[in-house]
């Protein structure tokens, strides 16, 4: 297995650059990037979730919505929402007195959500917006909770998209984060090094036509804040009880924090 | 920490979809249960791991989470035999102590009756995969071995208790039982009334009422 070596972290002088995976890209382009990328799978990208994760990450998610606490009434933003696998349970939840906003910053991807939910039945308590995470076109303390499911790793900058998050939200709101996260036992870490270098591009070119898509998927994932780091960065964003909990050995983890 | 987060989301989903297919085959229990169901129902398990469960109405469906609720309408605590005893019928799990009850007491009454009215109809379940003849010979075998079971238990109880009662005489009949018990209560209510009354005649001695002139 080769060793994968992601880049120096942008230091003093360089600023304007963010991570595009393992390549340092100018901030203005990381959108557009991403935006490729989700336009690319957009079709696929149920089909594959399923088969890269082994239909785990609907067991990830069942527990972000236990974790929730949404009732009956309550307002749910789901951003970087996608197909809507949260927003469904959350819509659930709420019933019809209650809202949920499923935003999401592609087009493309809000389109394949809004088509399968409706055509599952889902109408009358969901709006579809199409939002950047870091600048969210909702008054301040209008959600009891947020979430955002595998999509903050593609954010340009998180720091600024966690304090856009704790804005929306009311005082004593929840918001979780779930993402991909690091490993805790270094033998899973290893074999799941194998699995999302090698395996996934693989799977991605088979089944959705494009492997760099899903060479990004891995790389972003090694790039993205460990589970102390994004906790810190959630504190910082005026979150108190933060907290997180490791998923499949660390694979995937849920950050909870609560607006004072 | 076993059991992991996953794992926990894995049994909850198991244990909701089971959950809803059996009260599909009961339409009249299911919505028994679902008008039952007004808040949501917490059920800790204390051994052998202390977890909870959270069933929750959403719809024509119940959900079954494994994180607490934050405001749950009743919560109902104990072992997991006595949560299987009500599962099954057992109306003196909860008036026995066996199963604790905090929250909403009439939502826990209405949550008993309707557990104790599902009936699913298995049958009609398995002929919809082997056909109705075979399921219904099925049926009856399995109705037939129930009854017997339930028979043999009831025949072989009342034989030990005759046993134990008439011919080896090691325990005092039921209603001989029942006439001592009597007797020490109405014994223990006399003394405790002579001694209400002890306790007035001493007040008396000690404080004698003095004469107005």
């Amino acid at each position: 297995m080769s060793e994968q070596h992601p880049p120096v972290s942008p230091g003093n002088g360089q600023d304007d650059v963010t991570h595009f995976g393992f390549r340092n890209v100018p901030k203005s382009q990381k959108a557009s990037q991403v935006a490729q990328v989700f336009h690319s799978v957009a079709g696929k990208y149920d089909l594959m979730n399923d088969l890269m994760s082994m239909g785990i990450h609907r067991l990830w998610k069942r527990f972000t919505i236990e974790l929730s606490g949404v009732r009956p009434g309550h307002q749910v933003l789901d951003i970087a929402g996608g197909t809507g696998d949260l927003t469904m349970k959350f819509s659930d939840l709420v019933g019809p007195a209650g809202k949920v906003f499923l935003a999401d910053i592609n087009a493309s991807m809000l389109q394949v959500g809004r088509g399968r939910l409706t055509d599952r039945g889902y109408a009358g308590n969901i709006e579809y917006v199409q939002a950047d995470a870091e600048h969210l076109p909702f008054p301040d303390s209008m959600f009891q909770a947020v979430s955002i499911a595998f999509g903050l790793r593609n954010v340009t900058d998180k720091d600024q998209a966690l304090r856009d998050m704790t804005r929306v939200l009311k005082p004593g709101g929840k918001l979780m984060v779930l993402e991909f996260s690091k490993p805790t036992n270094p033998l899973l870490n290893k074999a799941y090094d194998l699995y999302s270098f090698n395996a996934l591009p693989l799977m991605g070119q088979l089944i959705a036509g494009d492997s760099e898509s899903y060479k990004y998927l891995a790389e972003s994932i090694r790039m993205h804040p460990d589970q102390d780091t994004l906790k810190g960065m959630m504190e910082q964003a005026g979150l108190v009880n933060c907290t997180y909990y490791n998923m499949t050995g660390g694979i995937v983890a849920l950050h909870v924090g609560i607006k004072p | 920490m076993f059991p992991g987060p996953t794992l926990l989301a894995a049994v909850g989903a198991t244990v909701e979809a089971a959950l809803n297919r059996t009260l599909a085959l009961d339409p009249a229990g299911r919505q028994a249960l679902m008008t039952a169901l007004t808040g949501p129902v917490e059920f800790r398990v204390t051994a052998p791991v202390a977890m909870s469960w959270t069933l929750i109405r959403i719809g024509n469906r119940v959900q079954v989470h494994s994180q607490p609720d934050p405001g749950p309408a009743l919560v109902i605590a104990g072992h997991p035999m006595a949560f299987v005893a009500m599962a099954t019928g057992d109306p003196q799990v909860i008036p026995s102590g066996r199963l604790r009850i905090q929250g909403d007491t009439a939502l826990a009454h209405r949550f008993q009756q309707a557990v104790e009215q599902l009936n699913p109809d298995w049958e009609a379940a398995l002929a919809q995969h082997i056909g109705d003849v075979p399921a219904h010979f099925i049926g009856q075998r399995l109705r037939g071995a129930l009854a017997w079971s339930r028979q043999a238990i009831a025949a072989m109880n009342a034989n030990v208790e005759e046993y134990i009662h008439e011919e080896s005489q090691a325990l005092p009949g039921r209603r001989e039982l029942e006439a001592t018990f009597r007797q020490i209560d109405d014994l223990h209510l006399s003394v405790e009334r002579l001694g209400a009354r002890l306790d007035q005649l001493h007040n008396s001695a000690s404080h004698p009422t003095t004469e107005q002139p």
